[in-house]
């Protein structure tokens, strides 16, 4: 199959296992806009008003590292538990469509919720056109890095039940312990670098350096309060996923 | 000629609990347009064998080629010209059995019009039409697995492996599914099919393998498998007749209240003489391939004990 037909194999995934079940059961996506939603409650209630937007920011990007998560259990589950993978395994299908098909329907499960957080977030701290589109376009890519990354993993287990814990695992570390949720300016400068060494980091960063929260150049230490070596690093680190994913994911069992 | 050429294949899974040799130097090659049928006891080897030619599983050694590409080294050049039925699959849990159909045909390719010419065409050989709109989480089990052979067999791909296939159904929707098989057949598919209900691949096959803790027992028509384990009529007699004096002949049997012995042509004539020079009532017929199965595999199981 060539390229297109390729792509159109991503977009009927998409279609039947996000789109289709999620016009048929739209409470699936309580399952996304619970946990983010909660955060963003806890904060209203306890937190400076000041650090709400942060938050609000946060419910973004939470919501599109959380895709990564929704892709481990949805890919092991398909594989592992119906048999399903196997039938794509054995057609024209390549990995890279299985793989994209499954993160779109993902991302289509996300679409109420980033709505949700989008429109608050317009209402205590409106965004111009641009900043609107630099988020979405960090979140996008945080969707694409985090879809990869549980993609790959999924392929690796055996058992739905190693991989449940995992995934919470890994997603958690992600998105509650870097500042997703809260500025970066909380952490003790000297202790920044250590933030970095997460991923979704430079997602958060960038998010609030787009929608103009703690804009200071100086925020991030040294060379990485650059914005563009920020970009480049998460672009860089989405690129690392994506290969990894499709040169070493299993696709077939060892 | 062989579509399928499978040589000296071997699998060991190396697991938690050790090592399990699952497959042990199989060979075997299927002709274009043959149904083969592969028997075998559970754990015997026959999914194994199939993930491994179906490009989803990777052997420890020995060469399956697919339409003369290896699928070890070209899976992708195998991949458009196979469909599986996988093992204990079960459909998606939103999706109707005809968006199953439509959606696979369309994801590997197919045109709209074609997808829905097929798959109302199926669904309606398969006996799925009062279903075929309603989600699978609403389906039997039987139906549920029939969705996904629709599905497989919609492809019309040159090779389609199916892992029991019929499992769960009723028997009416398994002749149904036969049907559709045989049809693949003439439409010129290979087909490898998996069973654990030996009238099916008595029905069904024209060739068929037993396997047994990874080996390959006998590979030949289910006719010749009675012939070769020497067991090919079944004598029942109304008593009259002491084990002892039957054993030489073959395998003794109770069943209900009569004697069974399953045995060759030759004793069985022999031993009708007898009886009804006795004055004893004997009934004869061909044993069925159930019988020939059990006779071969449980000797294969009592030698290595
Ligand atoms: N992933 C695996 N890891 C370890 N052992 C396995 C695995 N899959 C199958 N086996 C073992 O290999 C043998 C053959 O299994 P299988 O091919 O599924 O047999 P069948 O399909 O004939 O029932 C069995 O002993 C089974 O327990
Ligand atoms: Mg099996």
């Amino acid at each position: 199959m060539t390229a297109r037909t390729q792509l159109n194999a991503a977009w009927r995934i998409c279609y039947f296992n996000g789109l289709v079940p999620l016009g048929r059961q739209p409470l699936l996506t309580a399952a996304v806009f619970l946990t983010p939603f909660s955060f963003l409650f806890f904060l209203y209630v306890i937190a400076k008003p000041e650090f709400f937007p942060y938050g609000v920011v946060g419910g973004v990007l939470f919501t599109s590292l959380f895709t990564g998560n929704g892709m481990l259990n949805d890919c092991a589950y398909l594989r592992l538990e119906r048999q399903l993978q196997p039938i794509f395994v054995a057609s024209p299908v390549r990995p890279i469509a299985y793989l994209l098909g499954m993160a779109l329907s993902e991302l289509a499960f996300t679409i109420p919720a980033l709505g949700l957080f989008l429109g608050i977030l317009q209402l205590v701290h409106p965004l111009s056109a641009f900043s609107f589109l630099a988020l979405l376009g960090v979140a996008l890519v945080t969707w694409l890095m985090s879809t990869t990354l549980g993609f790959l993993i999924s392929t690796f287990f055996r058992q739905l039940r190693e991989i449940w814990p995992i995934g919470t695992l890994t997603f958690s570390t992600l998105s509650v312990l870097p500042p997703v949720f809260y500025p970066l300016s909380i952490i003790h400068a000297p202790y920044r670098w250590i933030a970095f060494l997460a991923p979704s980091t430079y997602s958060a960063v960038l998010a609030d350096r787009a929608v103009g929260l703690s804009g200071a150049p100086d925020i991030a230490p040294g060379f990485l309060s650059d914005p563009f070596v920020e970009l480049g690093v998460l672009v860089a680190i989405t690129l690392l996923f994506a290969l990894a994913a499709v040169y070493l994911a299993r696709w077939r069992e060892p | 000629m062989p579509v399928l050429e499978a040589e000296h294949v071997a699998k060991t899974y190396f697991g938690r609990r050790g090592e399990v040799r699952a497959l042990d130097d199989v060979s075997l090659s299927i002709d274009k347009g043959r149904l083969f049928a592969f028997l075998g006891r559970n754990g015997a080897g026959k999914t194994t064998f199939i993930k491994i030619a179906a490009t989803l599983l990777l052997p420890t050694a020995g060469v399956v080629r697919l339409f003369g590409e290896d699928v070890v080294r070209s899976p992708r050049a195998v991949r458009p010209h196979i469909a599986v039925v996988p093992q204990e699959g079960r459909p998606f849990f939103h999706l109707t059995p005809r968006e199953h159909v439509e959606e696979y045909l369309r994801t590997r390719g197919a045109s709209r019009e074609s997808a829905v010419a097929r798959s109302d065409e199926i669904l309606h050989a398969m006996g799925l039409g009062p279903f075929a709109d309603e989600p699978a989480f609403r389906l039997s089990g039987g139906v549920q697995q029939r969705t996904l052979v629709a599905m497989i067999l919609a492809t019309r791909a040159p090779f389609l492996f199916l892992d029991e296939p019929t499992l769960g159904m009723d028997p009416f929707a398994r002749r149904q599914v036969w049907e559709v098989i045989r049809a693949a057949t003439r439409g010129g598919s290979t087909v490898l099919l998996t069973t654990h209900y030996l009238d099916e691949a008595e029905q069904l096959s024209e060739e068929l393998a037993v396997i047994e803790g990874g080996k390959l027992l006998y590979r030949g028509a289910a006719e010749q498998l009675k012939a070769k384990v020497g067991r090919e009529v079944r004598l029942q007699f109304a008593g009259g007749f002491e084990d002892a004096e039957l054993a030489p002949y073959g395998r003794v049997l109770h069943e209900r209240d009569r004697t069974t012995l399953l045995t060759t042509r030759r004793a069985a004539a022999e031993l009708t003489d007898r009886a009804l020079g006795r004055g004893i009532a004997v009934s004869v017929g061909p044993v069925t391939l159930e019988e020939a199965f059990l006779e071969l595999v449980g000797r294969g199981i009592e030698e290595d004990e």
